[in-house]
């Protein structure tokens, strides 16, 4: 039974304007901990705001649970306040007239709980979030963190189904927000309640959702676990998206030395193979060997030439030369080379993401490169010195 | 996955069958109708609609319509229509008395004005906002205490040291000391264009001075740093940033003029010299009604021009605002050898504009004779006194039950109608920023602001032309304080609504949304949280018409009538009757009134005059 259902749906701000959100269809299952990700303007708060009510639809309907809440074909619209959601927005959008307990206990003043049972009620969120202390403040004496729980809180106590973050840890410095992520994955296991996150940022989608829902330009991309996003993105758009520094690709039509190299390589380990449009390797599965000799057989090698490496902390970022395009290559092991050193990059076949000439995924280069067996995949890679 | 759907949403509906035309409709219909927002926004603009745009239309219908009493002058029936009137305002015989003279003195006293107090006003909003002259927040504040002040105060005081023999009643100080000042300095052009400049300087300190404010420092330096030397940085780019902001000012001094009644009727009608006001305001008492519209409608389309292209400039201005609004910096200019003659500059028209003004006033409610600065000279009759020998008003002012009803008349009237205005103020906003029908929100925008495109006293003879007579089931309404209060909603609608817009808009939708998704319905989260969250805008957006509307004047001297005397307009009459002590006594009390008002307002929202007229 999955908890919310939207299909077809579509919101136009009206104009000549291109639709903010296109014949958008999602499930979103009971319990799922959903992340609507994409860049800024693809239409994910959008479409949070079309489940929660606050925006109604152009054209389509949306579900919850067996109840329509929005359906422009039958007129149905059910108000935001009758949905029974919660909704914390990206500005908080705490009531500055109100102390951190009447914000708190709003929802439940409202739906005229029991004082006692309400005073519990508000107790035990306030104390999951860490903010009992600040009970008699009004927001504004709060930090941003502390806001944000506030506004968490606020929406937990009346335990609703579902629960909407809009953008939630946008605001917060760094260290908070590693914080607040732990906590909103601790949240959702205790509580068990079906989240939909928007964010842009990708990190965050991969380490809190339990399934990220990719969008752009108002129409979803690709919907999948984290790790399917990752390792097998559905069109040039999630590939290029997703990960930082971001995949490399090769355009197969421009016909630069790079590309027509990746033919030679393709023609002669993969002769069946036809239709390819561009090729995507992860910097992290790029590697370096000293000569030609070192590069694994299979392994699509050049040789290329170090002009930068970057120190990350931890972790480094070479930038190569290779054949007039430049390559981005990231490891973990501290690298023996520095700047103007030739070495020979390569990659596993199984570790290249290939694409049509629309730009989707190539299913056939799947099969035949072994690709998308996902993580995998990945760690069958062999260190380079072995 | 399409099966699972199918059966959780139920209709049969698939993609393919986009609803028809008329569906849409009713669904959009439906959600628009759903809460009582735009249901009120109708309502709303419905008043509005009646209250702005009818009587201006039924104005400017009144000057193309043969009104009652001209038939015979016409040769035809009233209500049917002529160019009569145009005519006679623009190409008769007495058109150069009726229109013409008055609109070339309007327009010399405006540019006459406008001349000066850019020359005063420009640098002095430089000095107080971007030099370190000695106690420029002091300055910042005193030298726009004119701005909160009625005009014609200062015109009474002028006339208090410059009233010549030309005029009855008690002299001006300096013909009581044996100088005689002439016509042209006592009456007239130059002291009307002098008593303007000098109240239009803060428009220049606070307009100019904000956007000098605002000048990111680092600009000038980059240019600097390019190797311009200071005369091509001012020119070629301080220069072109401020000169957006430098037309605003002049275009919104040059409008306010227009419609400037109090200073031009103190001063100009005892030497006949007309401005449009006082010209119109002379056509409505001999009961040229035809002529008066024509009139009021020139005024009005001054004052729309001037509106336009100051529209316009503001958006010019906008496209400056964004750039460098990141890390911007605003440094001080050292002023070094000239710090002191600055600081004398300021100091100068800061007791020119400010301290001789009130002081003579002040003084003058306290002496019998004029000038004579003898103790004996010297009484407190005119505030306290009794059993004086004098017609009328035989006792001191604060004494005087006409004093205490003009007052009580001001607080009702003016007070109802600014909380009125207030509600209305917040309520469009809510509705404006709110409500998902765009043009309904544009209707109630425009429709608000429209009164500020017409000059106060036009916008009050397009009041008689609606309300004097009984139309429909509205009856007469002129000589009532009905008909004050409700032009005076009108007329402070433009303010009302813009505060209560801003402060919607600044609210944002977050909070009432996180009410709604909290389960709150409309009328809990207005209860809950709109109102009083919006508290403060309330305040202000009902004490800010409340102190326009007690200084205001060309309203009253229209609308008003004895039984519905207020302040302004009794001070007027104790002018006219040439009770002077008395009249500057009201004056005085007036503008403490405005003054202190303007005061706890800004301490009450924390803001600053200056910075909510950049708008």
């Amino acid at each position: 039974m999955p908890a919310i259902t939207l299909y077809g749906a579509e919101k136009n701000y009206g104009g000549n304007a291109a639709n903010a959100v296109s014949n958008l269809d999602l499930e979103i299952d009971d319990g799922e901990f959903m992340c609507l990700l994409g860049p800024s303007g693809c239409g994910k708060t959008t479409t949070l705001r079309m489940i929660a009510g606050l925006e109604h639809l152009s054209d389509g309907r949306i579900a919850v649970g067996e109840r329509v809440v929005d359906c422009v074909s039958s007129g149905t619209f059910v108000s935001p306040e009758k949905r029974g959601m919660g909704l914390v927005f990206q500005s908080y959008a705490l009531w500055p007239h109100m102390t951190v307990e009447r914000n708190t206990d709003f929802g439940l003043r409202l739906r005229k709980v029991p004082r006692a049972e309400r005073e519990a009620r508000v107790a035990r969120v306030m104390e999951t979030l860490g903010i009992e202390k600040y009970r008699d403040r009004y927001p504004s004496q709060l930090s941003g963190g502390q806001q944000q729980r506030v506004a968490l809180a606020r929406m937990l106590a009346v335990n609703p189904d579902v629960l909407l973050l809009d953008e939630p840890l946008s605001n917060l410095d760094a260290r908070l927000r590693l914080e607040m992520r732990a906590e909103l994955k601790r949240l959702h296991e205790e509580f068990r309640t079906t989240i939909v996150f928007v964010t842009h940022d990708q990190w965050e989608a991969m380490t809190l959702a339990t399934s990220i829902a990719v969008m752009n330009e108002g129409t979803l991309q690709q919907r999948g676990t984290p790790n399917d996003i990752y390792d097998r993105p559905a069109n040039r758009f999630v590939a290029e998206f997703v990960g930082s520094p971001p995949i490399n690709i090769i355009e197969m039509a421009a016909g630069s030395p790079l590309a027509a190299s990746a033919r030679t390589y393709f023609t002669r380990h993969f002769p069946a193979l036809d239709g390819i449009g561009s090729v995507g390797m992860r910097p992290e599965a790029l590697a370096i060997a000293a000569t030609a000799e070192d590069v694994p057989s299979g392994a699509f090698g050049e040789e290329a030439t170090v002009s930068g490496v970057l120190p990350t902390g931890g972790s480094w970022i070479i930038e190569l030369q290779c054949k007039g395009a430049k390559l981005f290559l990231t490891t973990h092991l501290a690298p023996h080379v520095e700047d103007g050193d030739g070495v020979q990059v390569y990659i596993r076949p199984e570790a290249l993401h290939v694409f049509d000439d629309q730009g989707n995924r190539h299913g056939k280069a799947d099969d035949m490169l072994g690709t998308g067996a996902g993580a995998k995949a990945r760690k069958t890679v062999q260190p380079m010195h072995a | 996955m399409g099966s699972r759907l199918m059966s959780v949403v139920g209709t049969p509906v698939g993609r393919g069958a986009v609803p028809g035309f008329w569906r849409r409709l009713r669904y959009r219909a439906r959600i628009s109708m759903r809460e009582p927002t735009t249901l009120l926004g109708i309502l709303v603009a419905l008043l509005f609609a009646y209250l702005i745009i009818v009587p201006i239309a039924s104005l400017l219908v009144d000057a193309g319509r043969v009104q009652f009493g001209d038939e015979r002058r016409i040769g035809a029936a009233p209500g049917e229509w002529t160019l009569y009137y145009i005519s006679r305002a623009l190409f008769s015989p007495v058109a150069g008395n009726l229109f013409w003279a008055p609109l070339f003195n309007t327009l010399s006293v405006a540019i006459g004005a406008i001349t000066i107090s850019l020359a005063i006003g420009g640098p002095l909003a430089w000095l107080v906002s971007r030099t370190d002259m000695f106690a420029r927040r002091w300055f910042a504040t005193a030298l726009i205490v004119p701005f909160m002040l009625p005009a014609w105060t200062f015109a009474l005081a002028w006339t208090t040291l410059f009233k010549n023999r030309s005029v009855g009643g008690q002299l001006g100080w300096f013909e009581a000391m044996g100088f005689a000042p002439p016509d042209w300095l006592a009456y007239g052009q130059v002291p009307i264009t002098i008593i303007l400049a000098l109240n239009y300087i803060p428009f220049f300190i606070l307009l100019f001075g904000n956007a000098l404010r605002r000048f990111d420092s680092q600009l000038e330096d980059s240019a600097r740093m390019l190797g311009a030397r200071s005369s091509t940085v001012a020119f070629r780019i301080i220069g072109p940033m401020m000169l957006p902001a430098l037309m605003s000012a002049i275009i919104l001094a040059f409008a306010k003029c227009i419609g400037e009644f109090g200073v031009p009727y103190v001063l100009g009608l005892p030497v006949n010299y007309d401005l449009l006001a006082t010209g119109l305001y002379r056509s409505i008492s001999s009961r040229q009604t035809g002529v008066a519209a024509v009139l009021a409608a020139a005024i009005m389309l001054i004052g729309v021009i001037s509106l336009l292209i100051d529209a316009r400039l503001v958006r010019e201005a906008r496209k400056f605002v964004t750039v460098g609004a990141k890390g911007a910096m605003s440094r001080k200019s050292a002023l070094g050898p000239l710090r002191v003659p600055a600081t004398a500059f300021a100091a100068l028209i800061f007791l020119v504009s400010v301290g001789l003004p009130l002081l003579t006033l002040s003084l003058s409610t306290i002496m019998r004779v004029p000038a004579n600065f003898a103790w004996s000279n010297f009484t407190l009759d005119y505030w306290i006194g009794t059993d004086l020998e004098t017609v009328a008003l035989r006792t001191g002012i604060l004494l005087s039950p006409s004093l205490w009803s003009a007052a009580w008349n001001t607080l009702t009237i003016v007070g109802t109608a600014s909380i009125c205005s207030g509600l209305l103020g917040l309520l469009v906003g809510y509705v404006v920023v709110r409500t998902p029908v765009r043009p309904l929100a544009g209707f109630l925008r425009q429709v608000t602001f429209l009164p500020y495109l017409v000059p106060g006293i036009a916008f009050a003879a397009a009041y008689l032309s609606l309300f004097a007579v009984q139309r429909g089931p509205i009856p007469a309404l002129y000589g009532t304080a009905a008909i004050l209060l409700l032009a005076l909603v009108a007329d402070q609608m433009p303010y009302a609504s813009r505060a209560g817009i801003s402060a919607m808009m600044q609210l944002g939708k977050d909070p009432e949304e996180a009410a709604q998704i909290s389960g709150a319905g409309w009328l809990r989260r207005m209860a809950w949280i709109v109102v009083p969250v919006q508290k403060g805008a309330l305040v202000t957006g009902i004490l800010l018409p409340f102190i326009s509307g007690i200084k205001g004047l060309s309203l009253f001297v229209i609308l008003a009538v004895p039984a519905t005397d207020v302040l302004t307009t009794y001070s007027l009459r104790l002018v006219d009757y040439n009770y002077t002590q008395a009249a500057n006594a009201v004056v005085l009390i007036i503008a403490a009134i405005a003054y202190f008002g303007t005061l706890l307002a800004q301490k009450l929202t924390k803001t600053n005059l200056a910075d909510g007229l950049g708008t």
